[in-house]
């Protein structure tokens, strides 16, 4: 198995497109460092003795708009003026500055945004890694060998699944070391506000990053199974890459939609993938919880796997 | 000798079509088998069957006594085959494609490799990368490819589609090497006869699905006797002695030469009646009358057979 992986590994690294991949991932990290620094240098004259008082006019200029639209205003923009407003008032309480320095963490708290960059390459590779086996004829002798096609294809999503990975060890450890170096580390740790509940909590940021990481990568996850599915069972590695790709982007606003008028779309995939949603936040539909979308996902992953696994099994290979 | 490839009764049937009609033969150690027939008869299904590329309908496909439907990975660990092109992966080098197939096997060392690289002649070129490669040397790359696990039985799917002279001659004697030397058994489809000709020692002619002769290549062409080109000062004297002696022999006189079909027995008894009436030779030739002339005569009249 371990040998099987190694080719899968070396398979993807021996194409520059995935060095493209990785380039543009750090590429992207660094102009963004770059560009803060500079806007850092720039605008990091806070106002210190007044920021109280601009928060408290912020608050009222929100809470005159609330009033002001009433029931003209949609729920989600609601919720996130209420959200502001909670996390202002709770800052004037507890004397937490928003004028906090920036930190290294706090780059890679907004680094995190570019997980689903990370997603979108994982998607690329998760669709080509079986179809393209098909496009260039080489499953012919990848098949003949002394091996189960169960475990070929096995070997094939443990890869991908390491590249995911590796992907967002990269992005983790790359932002948080640019980070370091160029806004050091914060003199008192800053706690990250979370508002859920019409409660304002601290977190601690560290935690709440790893938190977002391991949430953000279930999604991840799902889409990249996805597109394997879809790889492995229509050997169209365009199909499976074009489908994934536009569902990551369109897939939560199309189920939002849906969800407007049927209930149904709790058990769409797409309703479920965003686990944040029960960490911060509402869930999109009433009546879902945690576990509910926990097992939804667990639903979708061995329908996925299936698939992949009995049509690889059983096909006819003519390529 | 040992048989190694057992096929017995395999069919196939997709979208209720019969692509392949109960197909049973035998294939033994150290021979090369010619699987031939037409594009479309069935040729490339049946070898992807035995290598479980594809799924058998009904029958069975043993390999060493292993079948490849309920014992795939130890039939399939004794074949090495290149079904169609030899596709390669064309980013890496033809060294790493080696190795990526040598991880796909137990037991194969650097030194293994590098003797198979050594045997199809691809020392210098190997660590290039395979999309520089010309077609010949992609079909040696896929003769490697198949060699590494030291196989008993080797499969070429149309092993010489494409090559130029040069590199179907190489193919050609790679093949009987394996055979001879290794004693292998060596199946190769192809629709080239002349080919097949000069590589096999048996050949099974399929057709429509259907294998309709299996025959020694030599009993094969030579099944009704062979034709004889004499070359004589005199035809007409010729045409008379010959008549003395055979008077049903079909015969043809062109120019000095008279082109007759015999048995090989009766050959030197007319060279005798030539000398006693005084005819001078100057050559005789044997023609083999070509596989292919025997190709259509047995892919017609048994397709005439079938119809009927």
């Amino acid at each position: 198995m371990f040998n099987l992986i190694q080719n899968e590994w070396l398979k993807i690294f021996k194409k520059s497109g995935t060095y493209v991949m990785v380039g543009l991932l750090l590429l992207i990290i660094t102009i963004a460092g770059a560009f803060m620094k500079y806007q850092d240098t720039r605008a990091s004259v806070p106002d210190n003795e007044s920021w109280k008082k601009g928060l408290e006019m912020q608050n009222q200029s929100y809470q005159k708009e609330l009033e002001e639209s009433g029931d003209m205003m949609p729920a989600a923009v609601k919720v996130s003026y209420e959200e502001s407003i909670a996390i202002n008032e709770y800052r004037i309480e507890n004397n937490l500055s928003p004028n906090q320095d920036y930190s290294g963490l706090s780059f890679v708290s907004d680094m995190s945004s570019l997980i689903d960059f990370v997603g979108l390459f994982v998607i690329i590779i998760a669709g080509g890694i079986v179809a393209s086996e098909f496009n260039w004829g080489t499953i012919k002798l990848l098949l003949i060998r002394p091996i189960k096609r169960e475990k070929i294809l096995a070997s094939k999503y443990i890869t991908v699944l390491l590249f995911g990975g590796s992907l967002l060890g990269l992005l983790f450890l790359y932002s948080g070391l640019l980070g370091l170096i160029l806004f050091g580390t914060a003199d008192q740790p800053v706690p990250h506000l979370n508002y859920q509940d019409g409660m304002v909590t601290e977190q601690n940021l560290f935690l709440y990053l790893m938190k977002g990481y391991g949430l953000s990568s279930i999604n991840m996850l799902m889409l990249a199974t996805m597109a394997f599915m879809i790889s492995a069972a229509f050997r169209s590695n365009s199909l499976a890459i074009g489908l994934s790709i536009f569902l990551m982007f369109a897939g939560g606003q199309i189920t939002q939609l849906v969800a407007m008028k049927y209930e149904w779309a709790k058990f769409s995939l797409f309703a479920n993938t965003n686990l944040l949603q029960y960490f911060e936040g509402t869930p999109m539909l009433p009546g879902m919880t945690l576990g509910f979308s926990i097992i939804m996902l667990i639903i979708y992953f061995i329908l996925f796997q299936a698939i992949a696994f009995f049509v690889f099994k059983k096909r006819d290979v003519t390529a | 000798m040992e048989t190694l490839v057992q096929i017995e009764n395999v069919s196939k049937v997709i979208k209720g079509r019969t692509i392949i009609d109960s197909l049973s033969f035998k294939v033994n150690e150290g021979e090369v088998f010619g699987f031939l027939g037409p594009n479309g008869a069935g040729k490339t299904t049946t070898i992807r069957m035995m290598v479980g590329l594809i799924g058998i309908t009904s029958g069975d496909i043993k390999i060493l006594g292993s079948s490849i439907k309920t014992d795939f990975e130890k039939a399939v660990g004794h074949v090495g085959a290149i079904v169609e092109n030899p596709e390669m992966y064309k980013f890496m080098s033809g060294y790493q494609n080696l190795l990526h197939y040598a991880r796909m096997s137990q037991g194969i060392t650097k030194e293994k490799i590098a003797e198979t690289v050594g045997f199809v002649g691809l020392t210098d070129r190997i660590h290039d990368k395979v999309k520089t490669y010309s077609l010949g040397m992609r079909q040696r790359l896929g003769l490697a490819q198949c060699l590494l696990h030291d196989p008993k039985i080797l499969i070429l799917d149309e092993p010489t589609n494409g090559l130029d002279p040069a590199g179907i001659r190489e193919i050609r004697d790679h093949v009987r090497k394996l055979a001879r030397e290794k004693g292998m058994a060596v199946i190769v489809s192809s629709h080239l006869l002349s080919e097949m000709e000069m590589m096999c020692d048996r050949i099974g002619i399929i057709q429509n699905g259907k294998l309709i002769d299996v025959q020694s290549i030599t009993d094969f062409v030579q099944a009704d006797g062979s034709t004889y080109e004499i070359e004589v000062d005199s035809p007409e004297k010729a045409e008379a002695a010959l008549k003395s002696l055979y008077q049903e022999v079909p015969f043809q006189i062109n120019g000095n030469k008279m082109i007759v079909t015999l048995m090989k027995d009766d050959v030197p008894d007319l060279v005798k009646a030539f000398v006693h009436e005084d005819i001078r030779i100057f050559s005789i030739q044997e023609t083999l009358k070509t596989l292919e002339d025997r190709f259509l005569e047995v892919t017609t009249r048994k397709g005439e057979n079938l119809n009927v």
